[in-house]
């Protein structure tokens, strides 16, 4: 069944958006425009696309030109040593060449092409970082956006690219009012280069009407040290595709996730953890509370190439089902290739609170509600302990409490 | 027989016996493809009702509108218009020991199969001498009102019966591969256990020996009324020899209140079969069903023993063991769908590849909503032992009601060094030592054996692992 492309992308807007930047994007945005009116729209056929539908993506709305107001907060110390770290639109003007040796170099996973090559032929908007070789920067980095009311189209590109040994962490945060059916095509490319460490954390807090249609692609390069943290709090549908590149031989992922989702909300993640390096190690532990009638899905693949030796994998994929009408589908999926592995398994589990955790709680004096806030804190847990940032940490906590409530309230 | 077959080239050492010779005497059979006519032709041949006749030809047609599956194993090479779809058990009788291939023949004697026992594997003897044996069993299921026929001979003695649940499980249209099965049947096995009848002894295919029970597209169908209790084991250890190159089986199984079902196949088919089976039951109130289900052998196997759930407090197992060499792809698995509540079920699922084979273990798990207090356990192993080997695993889990406890665990290892190196230092060799620490991990599955296919079961990995190390 043909589908039809949305209208309001065109190659008269791509054109539009061009104006005023050097040749060689417009020319970029051209060819990309060009790959993805030639291939297909997904169908729903494809596994990755089975579990959301397409149909009621709203596609009518006209593209956001103006990037939005977002804050970048970086110490002046640190642009002297070379670190870049602004909006997209920004940092083509005043690194040009910077940005036109990193940006759209790669392909990410075939069911996330369609937007991948969206965004990067459509973006107005997103994050630039770039770290020189053996710089580190000390506190996180964090960049809000904050976007408008109506209904539109948005598809901003984040592209992080750290260098040989430097270091960074990042908080990048998205919200958008309630109300309003958007499309959010962020997509984000990650390099990160021999020896250096990366904690990026994203914080998704659209509205209750708004679609996130999502692709990140992640590059782990020899002896890099990457942790990625999604913690999905907002919007009515979230569909985001992860492809983690274990390229070089020896290089560490760690790969985190925050899910709450209530009222009608559908959140599904696939990933692809390849493990291409050898001596490469990759960990995803992905939580979700899920309350009301929302569902989450997640279709995970560890694939261990042949010549991938002595690897460590994990999957871990648990679901906690608040409501009786909440629903989940975990899918982890391994294809191994070779014996020569160290560790390789997954785990995924879906039920109820134990109920004896709750008799405990509220034993101990605590209400039902308080009970179940508790434990659903302490589920999540295992995953903020690991994220390596204090501030991040406390700002993701601070998201989550409309959601899973708070531990003052717990105590109460 | 000349099927383009790739792993037929590739069959170890020695071939030398003519699958593929141009000059082999033609068997008796219907000519090569699919039709209308040929689906009408064994319709006619059976002398079935027009019932049977009908829904034969359904399933035909629904054969025909379904596209080929494009997930699991390399079906490229079947091609539907080049198989026989019938053969009778005297024309099977035509083949020759002397066409058996070396391989089988080899691990028959290294197994100690006695002569006659062979040669009723390997299809060349349509007799074996256990017919005092067969003839005892079958007169003490009888007293207890047990049925256990082949199914041809079934739907012509107990046509009532049979109508009311052939097909109910497992209907004309489901899978292709299924739909195929309807089409063109014969053979298999047929078993009625009454209310409250427990049938002490395994009911065994091997026992059955008057109808060709090693059918290319056989139908069985069990059902377990009330409170009743029947363990049915189907194929076996030893490697069975056939020229048919698709295999594609149906097993229907109904238990009813209270009644227990287990069925265990072990597959050991040689290494040009393509061997495509849908097998589902269905278990209401309190009952149990539990599939034990083997793969060693076949070119590509895709098998998901299903089980639904369909009244309170069921419970449904799936032990699954799949072993693949060089050359071979077994895409096994199992599925059960949880639609009452307070059902319970547990699969268990040990694989290892070798060589340049493929194990993929592939299983659903679905909980509908309002079957509270349901829980299940999914656990697959895998074990990779060559660098070529490859493993994978797809377990989909569709969970729809909030008060359950669903939880699958997997690991992929590969024999360990430390291991090796301790019972080497216990003076075993490196096949030995090997074999032992393959036959301790698909342990939990091989005890759920009876005792004889246990004992062959690690006599087979044995001679694997002498093939796979030095």
């Amino acid at each position: 069944m043909p589908v039809q492309a949305p209208a309001a992308l065109d190659a008269a807007s791509i054109e539009h958006i061009s104006q005023g930047e050097p040749n060689w994007l417009g020319e970029l945005r051209a060819d990309w425009w060009r790959r993805v009116e030639a291939d297909p729209w997904p169908t729903g056929a494809e596994e990755e696309w089975r579990r959301t539908s397409l149909d009621n993506l709203p596609r009518d709305g006209g593209l956001l030109l103006d990037a939005p107001l977002a804050t970048y907060d970086l110490d002046p110390q640190l642009a002297a040593r070379g670190v870049v770290f602004s909006d997209l639109g920004s940092a083509v003007r005043e690194h040009g060449d910077l940005v036109k040796s990193h940006l759209a170099r790669y392909d990410t996973l075939p069911a996330q092409m369609p937007f991948w090559g969206r965004s990067l032929a459509a973006w107005t908007g997103g994050i630039f970082l770039y770290v020189p070789k053996g710089v580190a920067i000390d506190g996180p980095l964090t960049a809000r956006t904050v976007l408008p009311s109506g209904a539109y189209t948005y598809l901003p590109h984040t592209l992080i690219v750290l260098e040989e040994d430097a270091s960074a962490t990042l908080l990048e945060e998205v919200s958008s009012p309630d109300g309003h059916a958007i499309w959010f095509g962020g997509t984000a490319d990650v390099q990160v280069g021999y020896g250096a460490k990366l904690r990026y954390a994203n914080l998704q807090r659209l509205g209750d009407e708004a679609w996130r249609i999502g692709a990140q692609r992640v590059e782990v390069g020899q002896d890099a040290d990457v942790t990625t943290l999604n913690a999905e709090i907002g919007s009515a549908i979230s569909k985001v595709g992860m492809d983690v590149r274990m390229t070089g031989k020896g290089g560490t992922s760690r790969l985190l996730g925050l899910l709450a989702a209530g009222g009608a909300q559908s959140i599904d993640f696939n990933s692809c953890q390849d493990l291409i390096g050898s001596h490469t190690t990759s960990d995803l532990l992905y939580l979700s509370a899920l309350y009301d009638a929302s569902h989450a899905s997640f279709y995970g693949v560890t694939r261990v190439r042949p010549e991938a030796k002595q690897t460590s994998s994990y999957q871990e994929c648990r679901n906690l089902l608040l409501s009786p009408k909440a629903g989940a589908e975990p899918i982890p999926v391994l294809e191994i290739e070779t014996n020569d592995i160290l560790r390789c398994g997954h785990g995924a589990t879906a039920g109820a609170i134990d109920p004896v955790q709750r008799f405990y709680a509220q034993s101990r004096g605590m209400s039902a509600d308080a009970a179940e806030r508790m434990i659903v804190r302490g589920f999540f847990e295992r995953v903020v302990a690991q994220f390596d940032s204090e501030p991040i940490k406390a700002r993701v906590l601070e998201s989550l409490a409309a959601r899973i409530g708070t531990t003052e309230e717990a105590a109460a | 027989m000349a099927l383009p077959n790739p792993a037929v080239d590739k069959v170890p050492t020695g071939y030398k016996y003519g699958w593929n010779d141009p000059e082999m005497k033609p068997l008796h059979v219907m000519k090569k493809g699919l039709s209308r006519e040929t689906v009408e032709e064994i319709s006619r041949i059976k002398g079935e009702p027009q019932w049977m006749t009908d829904l034969r030809l359904k399933a035909y047609r629904h054969f025909e509108a379904r596209p080929m599956p494009t997930w699991g194993g390399d079906m490229s090479q079947i091609d539907f218009q080049d198989i026989y779809y019938y053969v009778t058990a005297t024309d099977k009788a035509v083949q020759s020991w002397d066409d058996v291939p070396d391989y089988i023949r080899r691990t028959y004697d290294r197994l100690g199969i006695p002569e006659a026992e062979k040669k009723y594997l390997a299809g060349v003897g349509g007799q074996y001498d256990s017919e005092v044996v067969y003839h005892n069993i079958r007169a003490d299921l009888e007293k207890l009102g047990v049925i256990f026929l082949g199914t041809d001979e079934a739907l012509i003695k107990y046509p009532e019966i049979f109508k009311e649940y052939f097909g109910t499980v497992i209907p004309a249209n489901d899978n292709k591969l299924a739909a195929l099965n309807t089409a063109v049947w014969s053979g298999g096995s047929f078993i009625y256990v009454p209310k409250g009848v427990h049938v002490e002894l395994p009911l065994q295919a091997y026992f059955r020996i008057n109808t060709e029970n090693m059918g290319q597209f056989e139908r069985t169908l069990i059902i377990a009324d009330e409170g009743s209790s029947v363990h049915y084991v189907e194929g076996c250890t030893a490697p069975a020899y056939t020229t048919a190159s698709l295999h594609s089986a149906v097993v229907e199984i109904i238990v009813k209140k209270g009644a227990r079902v287990r069925y265990t196949t072990i597959q050991n088919w040689s290494h040009n079969v393509y061997n495509l089976v849908t097998k589902r039951a269905v278990a209401y109130e309190d009952a149990v069903m539990e599939w034990v289900d083997g793969n060693l052998g076949s070119h590509l196997t895709m098998k998901y023993p299903s089980i639904y759930l369909l009244g309170e407090r069921a419970h449904g197992e799936v032990l699954s063991i799949a072993f693949a060499g060089s050359d071979q792809h077994q895409d096994a698995g199992g599925k059960v769908i949880h639609a009452a509540p307070n059902t319970t079920s547990l699969i268990t699922s040990k694989s290892i590849s070798q060589g340049t084979g493929r194990t993929s273990y592939r299983g659903l798990i679905k909980v509908y909503p309002g079957c509270h207090g349901s829980k299940s356990t999914v656990r697959c192993d895998a074990l990779i032992l060559s660098d070529e080997a490859r493993s994978d695993t797809y377990p989909y889990m569709e969970i729809d009601e909030d008060d359950v406890t669903i939880g699958h665990e997997a690991t992929v290892s590969k024999v360990g060094s430390e291991q090796l190196f301790y019972l080497m230092s216990r003076g075993m060799n490196e096949a030995e030592a090997s074999a032992m620490i393959v036959n301790g991990f698909i342990e939990p599955i091989v005890k759920e054996l009876p005792m004889e296919y246990a004992v062959e079961m690690n006599r087979l990995i044995q001679l694997q692992m002498e093939g796979a190390v030095g």
